[in-house]
């Protein structure tokens, strides 16, 4: 079984080589941005995973979050939903949240909670707040729109082995963003971060993301290890994505406020 | 062989050097200066008061703790923005916006952590959604918009009193710092953003790293300009009495020689200067007016021999012994700070000490080769005037002949003065404050009068909240322990606004329950407020619960902003609390303060009292050193009284003023002790070689306080005077040491001259038994 999974592994990355080769003298930094955002946020139709945060302040101390996510990708279009149940902390245990992701427009987001038996509305109003107290922002988390920024490549630079592009993409409208830039090393391959720097309108580094374990998982790479430090303040999110399923047929009628309340436990466990 | 070695004078062999080769004595003397001189450039300061306590100190590291648990940050400047027409207008809140974006340019802000109406989280009920987000997002266009805007302002607990005033004419920016920035240059670059915007507002900058690093700055400025100034009057007064350009130089040049010794080695051995350490020059240039009393005697020797060698060494021979001791004894005084617990003050202590030492060995090497130097001529016309029957010596031969011949009135009026002064000792009112370092009408000070006026208050103090248990935060009783004590606090004068937690949820279960408010109270089940702080902290900037709550929900910090800096607001707000836990006890929470006003408390007390504990220790080593000096305990005692007198008289005195007894105040006391003891050293010293020469008493007396007097007149006046300019010095501090320094000088001249008199006249049995009474 283990090494027919590594079979295939060889055999898909082969089969994506000749391709690339091909491709590195002409994608342009926007085609490079897309293939990123491809690879990174919106692989198969569906995705459900365990998730598993260590938000960790700088004396050490820690916070963790634990929640089941299913994502389904809209056909056609770049819009998605999340589905997220929390299994810690253990007192928010049972609480629901719920993400209708428009790339053009502010999201809509839900959140059930279980000690008052109520489903609010939360407006979102800005995606660059923080992801559940981490350091991941909900645009991180999710995406940006690609009209929003600029992009140019800056380099191509080895990481642990592996050729990237460094992508630099600014933000065309300055307040849309807390980066003024933001540099991504990008696998040639899997179109994957692998690092990114994020500077503020200073020009000094503030956030660093870090893929720290990168698996084919039926044929998506996927990270399934990433960091966050605030090099600022340093604060740090650990993230480990477990349990992950690709297309797996996930219902259109789960992202609804009815299953908010109560969702089929096949889904969350 | 000389006259005077074959007599069997005693005198060093280091003098003799000097005297026999003067220019060489002199040369040496200017070459080793230039060696520590060399040290200057590495020059490091440090006005930092924080640094006054080790880092290892339980209070800082206690600090440091609860800066990392609660994400807080060390310094945070306020620039404060006023609209006499209230900032409830689109102009002014773009000015917000464009001055908070401005702001988030400048090197060393911690940008993410900024606090403005622009960046500042606030929980709403819209359109029955639940919002978090930034209280101005996008400015108010209507009228409609704009009351929408006031009214979700006023509505959260957390920011009125913070970011808007009761009145909403001010609000301000809460710009914290990353370590080791400068709060001055900051401070100045948030003043070019504010230049450039036009309109009727007004601003302000306030905030304790504004206030600590503008004195820093502008105390080297200040010794810079104040401590040449006192030096040049005291040339021009040293001319006007000794009449000889060379002699008055010399002074000086032994001053200036024992700053820089002291603070050469000072700075080449790697200690910074620190705001302690800055008032050495200061210090040492009083000291060194020591020297007069060489001079004093040199021009009374010469005139009546007119033999300048022989002069010299007479001259030392008599003024050499008191020299020596008030030389130990000044050095004695400070050097004991040395063995205290606060490391700038030990420093301090100990290179006044070597300053002192290094004063004494010029007063026997450099100031006689001086004078061997002067043309005899020139001498001898200046020293004419210098002779008993001339100038001040006429009027304090009167003031001999009065305090010796009626000491039982003296005695009875220094009684009636003594209790006075006990009187005034009892009110003295122990306090700190950084920003009343300023002037009355300083910016400093005037921006710091109108945030506390208009907001919840500039100086920040915690107290944290300590649980048994994780997770005890979000118990409901706990909440309401923490309002309940945020009530209580709100009893206290100068407390001006308190922050806690429980302001948090009260907060988001109004919003939650359609912002009704009957629901801004604690909510009673567990779950409910902790799936409340989850939500929030979903939505809101991490920083702003990380603030107020641990990670583990096991301490909560409540904050306390006060209206002033006195560090004995802090005392109140401490005590208050210890009160209440008593008369409602919880046995569940426990509370330990925390934050720049709790330091400023701390170090204060710990600074000052360190200074009294070594000064009282001080005090009983001059004694001692008093009594061996003239082989009697029972001399010890009577020289010491004006010493005793005159450090009373001026506590009384501040204590009648009502003056804060605070930390320059309390360095100041342990330059009153090495000052006031040397004049009677210098006294009972040459009234007994007097008395040797000649058997009346009070004849003996009256010389004493004309001729060695008019030494001590000498010193006083030219100390007070120079010192004086002080007054005009932009830092209290500064003033305190001018006023302080001129009174302690002449009062205790005179104390010195009135009473040791009197004083032997009454005791002469006690001090004198062997002697037959005049």
């Amino acid at each position: 079984m283990q090494n027919l999974k590594k079979l295939l592994i060889v055999i898909s990355s082969i089969s994506v080589v000749p391709s690339l080769i091909f491709a590195q003298k002409t994608l342009s930094p926007s085609e490079v941005a897309s293939q990123y955002q491809k690879a990174f946020y919106y692989s198969g139709k569906d995705m459900k995973a365990l998730v598993y945060m260590q938000l960790i302040e700088s004396g050490g101390k820690e916070r963790v979050r634990e929640l089941t996510m299913l994502r389904k990708n809209t056909e056609n279009s770049e819009e998605q939903k999340y589905f997220i149940y929390f299994h810690q902390p253990a007192d928010v245990e049972g609480m629901t949240f719920m993400v209708y992701k428009y790339p053009q427009k502010d999201d809509d987001r839900w959140l059930f909670m279980p000690a008052l038996d109520l489903v609010k509305r939360i407006a979102a109003n800005d995606r660059r707040s923080s992801f559940v107290g981490s350091d991941f922002t909900y645009e991180d988390v999710s995406g940006r729109d690609l009209a929003e920024d600029n992009f140019s490549i800056e380099k191509e630079e080895k990481i642990g082995g592996k050729d990237c592009y460094v992508l630099k993409s600014a933000p065309k409208n300055p307040k849309s963003a807390d980066y003024s830039y933001k540099l991504s090393w990008i696998d040639k391959v899997t179109f994957l971060p692998l690092k990114e720097e994020y500077y503020d309108i200073r020009g000094e580094l503030y956030k660093l993301f870090i893929a720290e374990e990168v698996k084919d998982v039926s044929g998506f790479p996927t990270v399934t290890k990433r960091k966050m430090v605030n090099v600022k303040s340093q604060h740090q999110t650990l993230v480990t994505f477990k349990d992950i399923q690709y297309n797996l047929g996930i219902d259109k009628e789960l992202f609804t406020e009815r299953y908010l309340k109560r969702p089929p436990s096949k889904w969350i466990k | 062989m000389e006259k005077w070695y074959e007599k069997g004078v005693k005198v060093n062999r280091l003098t003799i050097f000097s005297i026999n080769h003067p220019r060489v004595t002199i040369i040496l003397a200017f070459l080793v200066t230039l060696i520590f001189a060399t040290q200057f450039p590495k020059i490091k300061t440090d006005t930092d008061p924080k640094n006054m306590l080790p880092a290892t100190s339980d209070v800082r590291v206690y600090n440091d703790q609860m800066e990392k648990t609660f994400a807080l940050h060390k310094d945070v400047i306020v620039l404060g923005i006023v609209n006499e027409k209230g900032i409830f207008n689109s102009s002014t809140l773009e000015k917000i916006e464009r001055i908070t974006d401005e702001i988030f340019r400048l090197k060393g802000v911690v940008l993410q952590d900024v606090i403005s109406f622009t960046t500042a989280d606030n929980v709403i009920a819209e359109n029955n959604n639940l919002t978090v987000k930034p209280l101005l997002t996008g400015i108010p266009q209507t009228p409609e918009e704009m009351e929408v805007f006031r009214k979700n302002l006023f509505e959260n607990p957390i920011w009125v009193g913070r970011l808007i005033s009761q009145n909403g004419k001010t609000t301000a920016i809460y710009v914290p710092l990353e370590p080791g920035a400068n709060g001055k240059e900051i401070a100045e670059k948030i003043k070019e953003i504010v230049k450039k915007e036009k309109g009727e507002e007004k601003y302000y900058v306030a905030g304790d790293p504004v206030a600590r690093d503008t004195f820093g700055a502008e105390m080297f400025k200040q010794m810079a300009l104040f401590s040449p100034l006192a030096g040049m009057i005291m040339m021009v007064a040293l001319f006007l009495m000794f009449g000889n350009i060379p002699l008055v130089f010399s002074i000086l040049a032994v001053a200036m020689m024992s700053v820089v010794w002291s603070m050469g080695l000072l700075i080449g051995l790697g200690f910074p200067v620190h705001i302690m350490s800055s008032m050495i020059p200061v210090f040492l240039m009083a000291i060194s007016t020591d020297s007069i009393h060489i001079f004093n005697e040199f021009y009374f020797r010469f005139n009546e021999i007119k033999d300048k060698k022989r002069a010299v060494m007479d001259t030392i021979n008599s003024v050499g012994a008191p020299v020596r001791y008030t030389a130990l004894a000044t050095a004695v005084g400070f050097g004991v700070l040395a063995i205290g617990g606060i490391i700038p003050v030990r420093v301090f202590g100990l290179f006044v000490a070597f300053g002192t030492m290094v004063i004494r060995l010029m007063s026997f090497t450099f100031l006689p080769a001086v004078m061997m130097l002067i043309k005899e001529d020139k001498l001898l016309k200046t020293s004419q005037r210098d002779s008993l029957e001339k100038g001040a010596s006429v009027w304090l031969g009167k003031l001999g002949r009065f305090a010796t011949g009626r000491p039982k009135l003296l005695l009875s009026v220094g009684f009636i003065f003594l209790v006075l002064a006990i009187v005034g000792i009892t009110q003295i009112r122990v306090n700190n404050n950084m920003v009343k370092w300023f002037k009355e009408k300083s910016e400093v000070r005037e921006a710091d009068k109108i945030m506390n006026a208009n907001l919840g208050g500039t100086s920040l103090g915690y107290l944290v909240a300590h649980a048994n248990s994780e997770e005890a935060m979000k118990e409901p009783e706990n909440l309401k322990y923490l309002e309940a004590v945020q009530k209580d606090l709100g009893n206290v004068e100068l407390v001006g606004k308190t922050t806690s937690l429980a302001d948090l949820v009260k907060r988001i279960n109004r919003v939650m329950n359609q912002d009704n408010p009957p629901y801004e109270k604690i909510p009673e089940d567990k779950k409910v407020i902790a799936q409340y702080l989850f939500m929030f902290g979903m939505a809101a900037k991490p920083s702003t619960l990380d603030n107020l709550v641990d990670y583990p929900y096991q301490q909560a910090n409540l904050m306390v902003q006060l209206k002033t800096w006195d560090a004995q607001a802090m005392q109140k707000v401490i005590d208050r609390v210890a009160d209440y836990q008593k008369s409602h006890p919880n046995g569940n929470l426990k509370f330990k303060p925390a934050g720049i006003a709790y330091f400023n408390l701390v170090w204060n007390n710990e600074v000052l009292f360190d200074m009294v504990k070594m000064f009282g220790l001080a005090l009983v080593l001059v004694f001692l050193i008093l009594s061996f000096n003239f082989r009697s305990f029972k001399w010890g005692l009577v020289s010491y009284f004006p010493l005793i007198f005159t450090i009373l008289l001026i506590y009384g005195v501040i204590g009648f003023i009502g003056k804060d007894f605070d930390m320059p105040i309390s360095v100041l006391s342990t330059l009153s002790l090495g000052m006031a003891v040397d004049f009677a050293i210098h006294f009972v010293k040459r009234f007994k070689q007097r008395l040797a020469e000649e058997n009346d008493l009070q004849k003996a007396l009256i010389w004493t306080v004309e001729r060695p007097g008019k030494g001590i007149l000498r010193n006083a006046f030219l100390f007070s005077l120079a010192f004086s300019v002080m007054i005009f010095a932009s830092l209290t501090p500064y003033i305190t040491v001018g006023i302080f320094i001129a009174f302690l000088m002449t009062v205790s001249a005179f104390l010195t001259l009135i009473y040791l008199p009197a004083f032997i006249i009454l005791f002469q049995k006690f001090l004198m038994p062997q002697k037959e009474t005049t």
